[in-house]
């Protein structure tokens, strides 16, 4: 690991070597908490490079387009999640990657670094960084999960569950409940009714990983569909109870890439960073230290120990057989899932 | 004008009176003191029973991010203040004084920035200031303070201007003074306590701003409230309680300070 | 002619600054998104601009948003209607009970919870009314074993909350109303013989008009449009038009509906306000 670590830092300072001017800044635009900004991440990058990160933080993807479409030249790096690659290399917004400036490229997992969602026109546009689950959480002390994504609709824990507010995973999720293309449901109908089956078991929802927690920490609910990587996080971290788990019928899958903007200042600086992202180093780290979602660099998971959170999750046999990969939406899909939730929520509200 | 006070109802209803004050009074400091306590509550999930810790507060004084944040509230808190309070009053001093063609109009002017959740002026407002080359930045902050401190600026003093009539202004004009002299001397003393508390509100307005701050603050800038909204997304800890208490305080102070230099309660 | 131009340019000058400055960030803001309001689409994007009505049919067409809003003006009714209890008295004891150092110290106490960050504040209402928290445990310390109680993530947590942030609202417009009325009125009064009630009904009422007026108007109107409070203090009752306003911008880049329903948020208010303008015209007097 020690050797991996001093290859990564010399591949970035030659990496920064040629043409850098005094003080320099690295623009990243991402979720807060989410990895890039770890202090010591930032830190051990400025002691290689001499650029200083500068974060701007996102609350929802729609935020991140109206940031980038305001702001050109504001940013160099930014955090974009596979269904909204393409629609940010559409508008313009990003601009393609030289892969061969990135030195942990080649050896990420083919299935993610070559993921068709990252590119756009032929060209990559987002670099496979973390890949995630959103699936059964649930308060190991009180539940006994069983092996389906029906306990969600299992009257004993009525008003015991949450959910998040959040209209695509909401319909994936009946869509999988329902044997369905959570992408591309066919019947949206049964999709409707499954969602309102749920009003007698949801007291809140949560829209954030730190509400989930303190809503956890409340006892709000027990059980719950949350994400892998925070799920490591409450467990690791806030020493919570947090079980999780990938039920037979499937679970949503996700990744997520790094960009680079269009007018990016500082390429040198970008690239540098990403290659960093992506380096087993720092991706060892953050999983111990604070908890990470899965890398795209399968080196990066083999050296992490067999009782990591991500590990034991995926390495329940058939764990990984029906995932669905989140895939970009068109705006009237989008549209026709927030119409579908917000008539489930005022359902609810009744 | 006699200060005799009036019997409207019995002494005992003034003890009630009084006593009902004082329940108002704890019902809205009461999330305030949990606010402050919670401050110095050892769990970070915000979890009973209570722990006494000072380790927030600690923890502040190293948040560079936070105390930065919160200066920059301050100065533009102040800057959106003294300017709405300045052209919100002339506005509703006209308002209220004088009639026109067109008042109508303008007083219905300012319902649209109290009725249309801020979330879409802020974004209305990114887009033009981005399409107009005027962009993200402090100046487009306050642009945005100001425009929506207006409204209520005008009409809390228009509330004060429509309980007295032109009769002490006219009753100035008959005894010589000017429209000018008339205005320093009549109207302000008199327009005072609604102006103050116009001032206030503006300064309320502007320092706990999120949503306008949030979209036109320039990346890597920010504002105490916009960072107490991120922080919400990775973990949200009790330092914003201690920094939120701090403030309250500081603010307390200010105020007492600026009550002992002004008599705003009215003259009556 | 001399003084008819120098009051206009008396009314230009001094309500020129104020609404420029309006015009510029807001009126002109505000009309690029109602011309948006009745686009397809909102303005990124390759597509051609294409002009429809069909946001403004959803209203009428979709039950949920008719659903919605009604709740959205009940929950500003209730609001305002409770301020307006709580806070008329409150005010009147303090323009006329209280004198001197005091009220000046009460009137900035009023004013001192508006300067404490609205998130923390209302989360900070969460730690009182969940179960396990500051009410609960005070009321379980004094008669323990009672059921416990748990207000978080209900209509009335809301309400609570909603009250809490705008009351000093309506107090301090009360207060600016009352404060100007000349208690001799009300001696005189007195003296005629005049009941407490009439002197309230005729005297105190009609001249506190401006005051209540604005109160309500500066809660009722935000109120209808909020969404964070609903979301943080109602769970899944939290629901609300303003959440389905704001998820046009946050979710999905539906500008033009959420614009739309902004518009028509507004054009409630424009009706109700012109409903009840000439009857509180006719009652106002001035001191």
């Amino acid at each position: 690991m020690r050797k991996a670590g001093l290859l990564t830092t010399a591949a970035m300072a030659l990496a920064l070597s040629a043409g850098m001017a005094q003080a320099e800044e690295l623009h990243v635009l991402n979720w807060q908490g989410y990895g890039t900004d770890e202090a010591w991440a930032m830190e051990t990058f400025e002691a290689a490079t001499g650029v200083t990160v500068v974060h701007d933080y996102f609350n929802s993807e729609q935020e991140m387009l109206t940031k980038l479409r305001t702001s050109p030249g504001a940013y160099d790096v930014i955090l974009i999640n596979s269904a909204f690659t393409q629609q940010a290399a559409d508008e313009g917004l990003i601009q393609p990657i030289d892969t061969s400036r990135l030195e942990n490229f080649a050896a990420l997992s083919p299935g993610l670094r070559d993921a068709p969602d990252l590119s756009y026109d032929g060209e990559v546009y987002g670099v496979a960084w973390t890949w995630g689950l959103t699936s059964i959480a649930y308060d190991t002390t009180e539940v006994d999960p069983g092996t389906s994504i029906d306990i969600l609709w299992d009257p004993q824990y009525a008003g015991n569950v949450g959910l998040r507010d959040d209209s695509v995973e909401n319909v994936a999720i009946a869509a999988i409940a329902t044997g369905q293309n959570m992408n591309d449901p066919a019947d949206m109908d049964l999709i409707r009714e499954k969602l309102r089956e749920l009003k007698p078991q949801i007291r809140t929802y949560w829209s954030s990983e730190d509400e989930w927690n303190k809503e956890f920490s409340a006892d709000s609910f027990d059980v719950s569909v949350y994400w892998s990587g925070s799920a490591s996080r409450s467990a690791t971290a806030f020493n919570l109870p947090v079980g999780f788990f990938i039920p037979d019928e499937g679970a949503i899958a996700w990744l997520d890439g790094l960009s680079i903007a269009t007018d990016a200042p500082n390429l040198d600086a970008a690239y540098a960073f990403i290659d960093y992202m992506d380096s087993a180093d720092f991706y060892v780290r953050w999983d111990t230290e604070a908890g990470a979602p899965a890398s795209a660099n399968p080196s990066a998971m083999d050296m992490l120990p067999d009782t990591a959170f991500n590990k034991v999750v995926l390495s329940r046999p058939g764990a990984t057989d029906h995932l669905q990969f989140m895939a970009p939406l068109s705006d009237e899909k989008r549209e026709e899932f927030l119409e579908v939730w917000e008539e489930t929520k005022a359902y609810f509200a009744e | 004008m006699q200060t005799m006070s009036h019997r409207l109802l019995p002494r005992f209803a003034d003890g009630m009176g009084r006593a009902f004050l004082a329940l108002i009074l704890v019902f809205l400091y009461l999330p305030i003191a949990v606010l402050a306590l919670m401050g110095f509550n050892e769990s970070v999930h915000y979890a009973l029973p209570f722990e006494f810790s000072t380790k927030w507060y600690e923890a502040l004084a190293g948040n560079d991010r936070l105390l930065t944040a919160s200066f920059n509230s301050v100065w533009i808190a102040v800057a959106n203040t003294v300017i709405a309070t300045v052209i919100g009053t002339m506005a509703a001093f006209a308002l209220g004084r004088f009639r026109f063609r067109g008042r109508t109009v303008m007083q219905l002017l300012l319902f649209p920035p109290i009725t249309i959740p801020w979330l879409i002026i802020g974004t209305a407002m990114l887009v033009l200031f981005f399409w107009t080359g005027v962009g993200r930045g402090l100046h487009s902050m306050l642009l945005g303070h100001v425009a929506l401190s207006l409204p209520y600026v005008i009409i809390v003093v228009g509330a004060r201007m429509a309980s007295f009539g032109p009769e002490l202004e006219e009753a100035a004009a008959s005894l010589g003074a000017t429209p000018v002299q008339a205005f320093w001397r009549v109207s302000l003393p008199v327009l005072m306590p609604g102006i103050v508390a116009a001032s206030l509100f503006a300064f309320a307005v502007s320092f706990d701003q999120f949503v306008i701050s949030y979209f036109l603050a320039p990346p890597g800038t920010s504002v105490l409230p916009v960072e107490i909204f991120s922080a919400i997304r990775k973990g949200f800890t009790p330092e914003v309680n201690a920094i939120s208490t701090i403030v309250i305080f500081v603010s307390m102070g200010i105020m007492l300070a600026f009550a002992r230099l002004s008599k705003f309660g009215g003259e009556r | 002619m001399r003084a008819e131009t120098r009051r206009r340019w008396a009314i230009a000058g001094l309500t020129g600054p104020a609404y420029l400055w309006l015009t510029l960030t807001i009126f002109l803001p505000l009309s690029a998104m109602l011309w948006f309001s009745f686009q397809r689409k909102g303005p990124f994007g390759r597509h051609e601009t294409e002009f429809t009505l069909k946001h403004y049919e959803a209203f009428f067409t979709k039950d949920y948003l008719q659903d919605l809003t009604w709740r959205s003006l009940e929950m500003g009714l209730q609001v305002t209607v409770i301020c307006l209890i709580l806070g008329f008295p409150a005010a009147y004891v303090l323009a006329k009970r209280i004198k001197g150092r005091w009220r000046e110290a009460l009137f900035l106490l009023i004013v001192l919870p508006f300067w404490s960050n609205a998130l923390v504040r209302i989360f900070s209402w969460t730690v009182v009314l969940r179960p396990g928290g500051v009410l609960d445990s005070a009321v379980q310390s004094v008669f323990p074993g009672a059921p416990s109680i748990d207000l978080a993530d209900s209509w009335s947590a809301v309400i609570i909350g909603l009250v809490h942030s705008y009351l000093p609202y309506m107090i301090l417009t009360c207060y600016l109303s009352l404060q100007a009325i000349d208690d001799s009125l009300i001696e005189a009064a007195r003296s005629l013989g005049a009941s407490a009630l009439t002197i309230l009904w005729r005297i105190v009422l009609p001249l506190a008009i401006p005051g209540l007026a604005a109160g309500a108007v500066l809660i009722f109107v935000p109120v209808i449009g909020s969404f964070f409070e609903p979301k943080l203090l109602g769970g899944t009752q939290g629901v609300v038009i303003g959440t389905v306003i704001e998820e046009q911008f946050t979710v999905v880049s539906n500008w033009p509906l959420g614009g739309a329903l902004s518009f028509i948020l507004l054009a409630i208010v424009l009706l109700i306000l012109a409903v009840s303008y000439p009857f509180l015209k006719d009652r106002m007097r001035t001191a």
